[in-house]
């Protein structure tokens, strides 16, 4: 009895227990029975019951519904219906689509069927996205492109209308909203992107999966990829929108006879040999594109044996001057320049005011060049992302760009109005004018250079004594003319990249492609040369570091003059001239702005380098 | 050359301020005059539904699409009937109110807020890029009259002409309103102001096929698919008469 009570007392609450599990187990399928007492069409008798949903009751989805007499009775109605109760990461992501935004569809008005909705195993998804799209969309444009014939020829890599528009993301980029050109140019060239770099789906489909790449290395692509708005052309402006076809078909956009009106959307006043040009070229290909080849072998050995053999020298030099400090503060040698005393500490002028203000100027429009330059070139890095958005995008820097190369060109101009004046003064005429070019004032070189540079090898070997400078070492002179050879090869492309569609009146598209290669490689040397190789020779040497202010200052003392130049200071001695070049030493103000403006330029180049260095090896 | 001068300084800074100049003078833009009402955004607006329980948040689309979906407890006015007869707005001229449209440039909201602002009403708002912003906020929407969706399928302009030259059952409607229709419509369309469509629609004969022609293509689909409720077979002209006016451009 006792543990007949005991069973009755813990039995209640476990048969409440028990109901109310069964409860919450059966109550969906009893009020389905309850619903298809009314609702008893076939639909929801049958189909349902065979669908896909078919584990749910009706008031899963058709909530509100509390009690049924009172729905009976028309006084309690079923909620909206919300699918995002179990589809939330697909009703999160349609809040943005285009259907919902502007015509407010909901998915019953895609997913028609939706009491009678099943798996199809084996069902042609993409095939079934196409239908269902081309419903309302007119599908001319699109079953006649080389992706929409893939499809229906059972192709599963080909992109059906979800794989560019997105399924239940369809971005709000109408034809005719012109509010997003710049977003549905980078959204859809991304979507292109995303195919045709995937290296397995490119192979299997016999399509190279470079093209991306090649793209990516042009300027189309670069600017494209910097993500700025400038308009340059995205993979759907050339190969349009849903009419994309190989180039052998006439109907096709790129197809020859097509070009001229292709291209000539966005460019304007072109000659018709501005269609050579290459806009996805691989310049490793021999076969292909022989001219671009020889060009990126060219550069790329150019761009090597520099460096190398600079590199080299620095390397070589720095420990000469290390090891040689090293023995002196041992020894307890202080070099005659630094103790200085009477005469010694006189100041001599180096470089007047003019040339100090063309170095600052040539300062300057470098580093404007390079800070606008090289974001192009490493489009694909969040620094040069970062670097564009701070000029104001990719419109205002490339401006900047020009601005700065028209300061150089301009200066170039006038260093070469100063050499033939050098070598012709008034009076004398042509006379003399090849000793003046081979002589110790002269930035040409000469024999002597060739001596100085065996001469400083056999020192850095500890063969020799260091040799005698002139007024101009042999790397000074590098330096002056490696400027005019960039000026002919970085200038040269540069202008004719600067109005391409100009420059298709002197020259084939086709020279474009190698102007741009030749423009961004000789770059590249030019940055890495100065950065580094004219940093250390003039400034980071042990004897100068961090810097030496001379070309800022423009004096120094005459001691130093006696060690580093001896046959100019003999010169200056023996011609008399010494006298006339002494100054005052600089001001404080001079030297102050002198050390910011020197160290400052050290600094932000030695970053750059960083910057470009990591970008080539890692980006 | 004597050493450096004061003179020189400004010489070395020059390069420096120039192209500072030039940075600064890049990032000017004009100021715009602000319009004559306040532009509000969908949280402001749903906060202030929430505190105030006299706002008055009136749509601007026509009958058709505003009683399909519209921001829970709006009132439907069309842009144009507004225009036409200010006394629809209640005569408090301090009633705060909201206008907005389907559309992120609230071009028709903004018409209204100014045919109020000109009649004397001081309390009015626009509601930023319109029903869009409020969709995308992720906040409920409220229907009375659903259309279902049907398939109505879009032309463009060219394959339009071309079925024009060839099909003679074609009924062109223009939904766009009286002014527009007045100032340039397409040889031989008939003009069935949208807003006024769901009064307007049964003389319109059933036994032609209709194409649907709008400003831009977003307001065709939803008027098709009542038409089609309502018997009509319908087409419609993708990208509207704009695409059709770029079509004739281009010619």
């Amino acid at each position: 009895m006792k543990i007949t009570a005991g069973n009755g007392l813990y039995g209640l609450p476990a048969g409440l227990l028990l109901f109310a599990v069964f409860a919450v187990l059966c109550l969906p399928a009893a009020a389905a029975q309850e619903c298809r007492f009314c609702h008893d069409e076939p639909l929801y008798r049958v189909d349902f019951n065979r669908s896909i949903h078919a584990g749910n009751g009706c008031t899963s989805c058709h909530t509100g519904i509390t009690d049924i007499e009172k729905h009976r009775d028309g006084k309690e109605k079923p909620a909206p219906v919300n699918c995002g109760i179990c589809h939330e990461k697909i009703a999160k992501e349609y809040l943005n689509n285009f259907h919902y935004i502007q015509e407010d569809f909901r998915c019953s008005d895609c997913h028609r069927n939706i009491h009678a909705i099943q798996k199809e195993p084996g069902k042609n998804i993409k095939l079934a996205i196409i239908e269902k799209c081309t419903e309302c969309h007119g599908n001319a444009d699109y079953t006649a492109s080389g992706h929409g014939e893939a499809i229906l020829k059972g192709n599963h890599d080909a992109a059906d209308c979800s794989d560019c528009h997105g399924l239940h993301s369809t971005q709000v980029f109408h034809t005719s909203l012109e509010q997003y050109p710049t977003e549905a140019r980078e959204f859809y060239t991304q979507k292109c992107k995303r195919c045709h770099a995937d290296s397995v789906m490119m192979a299997r489909n016999n399509l190279s999966d470079r093209m991306v790449a090649y793209y990516e290395g042009t300027y189309h692509g670069k600017v494209q990829e910097l993500g700025y708005p400038a308009p340059v052309a995205g993979c759907g402006d050339c190969h349009t929108k849903h009419n994309i076809l190989p180039k052998e078909d006439p109907r096709s956009s790129i197809h020859p006879a097509n070009l001229e009106a292709n291209c000539g959307r966005c460019h304007s006043g072109f000659h018709p040999r501005f269609l050579s040009y290459q806009s996805h070229p691989d310049y490793t290909d021999r076969q292909k594109y022989p001219a671009l080849y020889a060009t990126f072998l060219f550069m790329g050995g150019l761009l090597v044996g520099t460096l190398a053999f600079f590199w080299f020298h620095t390397i070589l030099w720095w420990r000469k001057v290390y090891w040689e400090h090293h023995r002196m503060e041992k020894e307890g040698i202080v070099p005659p320049s630094v103790v200085a005393t009477g005469e010694g500490l006189q100041q001599v002028e180096r470089f007047s005011v003019k040339y100090r203000i063309m170095h600052v100027l040539l300062v300057l429009s470098f580093f404007t060049l390079v800070l606008t330059g090289f974001p192009l070139k490493y489009a694909g890095t969040e620094w040069a992302q970062t670097v564009i958005r701070l000029w104001g995008g990719a419109h205002i820097s490339g401006l900047f760009h020009r601005g700065a190369a028209l300061v150089l060109i301009v200066g170039m101009a006038y260093v070469a109005w100063e050499s033939l004046k050098f070598l012709f003064p008034r009076g004398t005429g042509k006379q003399g004018w090849l000793g003046r070019l081979l002589g110790p004032d002269s930035l040409f070189p000469n024999l002597k250079d060739l001596q100085d540079l065996k001469g400083m090898f056999r020192w850095f070997f500890n063969r020799g004594e260091a040799p005698k400078f002139d007024r101009w070492t042999y790397w000074e002179k590098f330096d002056f003319l490696a400027v005019f050879w960039g000026m002919f090869a970085i200038g040269g492309s540069g202008i004719l990249l600067w109005k391409p569609e100009w420059s298709s009146w002197l020259v084939p598209g086709w020279v474009l492609n190698i102007a741009a290669l030749v423009h961004s490689e000789e770059a590249l040397l030019a940055a890495l040369f100065i950065f580094t190789i004219h940093f250390f020779n003039t400034h980071f040497i042990p004897n100068k570091f961090p810097m030496d202010r001379l070309i800022f200052t423009g004096t120094y003392r005459l001691e130093e003059l006696k060690e580093q130049r001896p046959l100019e200071y003999e010169r200056l001695v023996a011609e008399g001239r010494l006298e006339g070049m002494k100054r005052e030493h600089p001001s404080i103000p001079l030297k102050l702005i002198s050390a910011t403006f020197g160290l400052g330029s050290l600094l932000l180049g030695l970053f750059l380098t960083v910057l470009i260095l990591w970008s080539l090896l890692f980006a | 050359m004597n050493f450096v001068s004061q003179d020189t300084l400004t010489r070395l800074v020059m390069p420096a301020a120039l192209m500072l100049t030039l940075a600064l003078a890049a990032c000017g833009k004009p100021a715009e005059a602000p319009p004559p009402w306040k532009v509000i955004d969908a949280p402001t607006l749903r906060a202030l539904m929430a505190s105030d329980k006299d706002l008055l948040v009136i749509n601007t689309m026509s009958e058709i699409e505003c009683l399909d979906h519209r921001i829970p407890g709006s009132q439907c006015m069309a842009c144009e009937e507004i225009e036409k007869d200010i006394t629809l707005l209640p005569p408090d001229k301090n009633r705060v109110m909201v206008f907005y449209c389907e559309s992120a440039g609230c071009y028709r909201s903004c018409r209204a807020a100014g045919a109020a602002v000109k009649a004397g009403y001081t309390q009015v708002h626009v509601l930023d890029r319109g029903m869009p912003a409020w969709k995308q906020a992720g906040y409920a929407m409220e229907t009375v009259e659903r259309i279902p969706r049907g398939s109505i399928p879009s032309v463009r302009a060219s394959a339009l002409k071309q079925m024009m030259a060839e099909r003679k059952d074609l009924l062109l409607v223009d939904l766009r309103s009286e002014q527009s229709y007045r100032e340039g419509h397409i040889e031989g369309a008939v003009n069935k102001p949208l807003y006024r469509l769901s009064r307007d629609y049964a003389a319109i004969p059933l036994d032609r096929t209709l194409v649907l022609l709008d400003d831009r293509g977003f307001r065709t689909f939803l008027a098709g698919s009542y038409l089609e409720m309502k018997g009509y077979q319908v087409i419609r002209l993708f990208g509207g008469m704009q695409a059709w006016q770029e079509m004739t451009a281009a010619k």
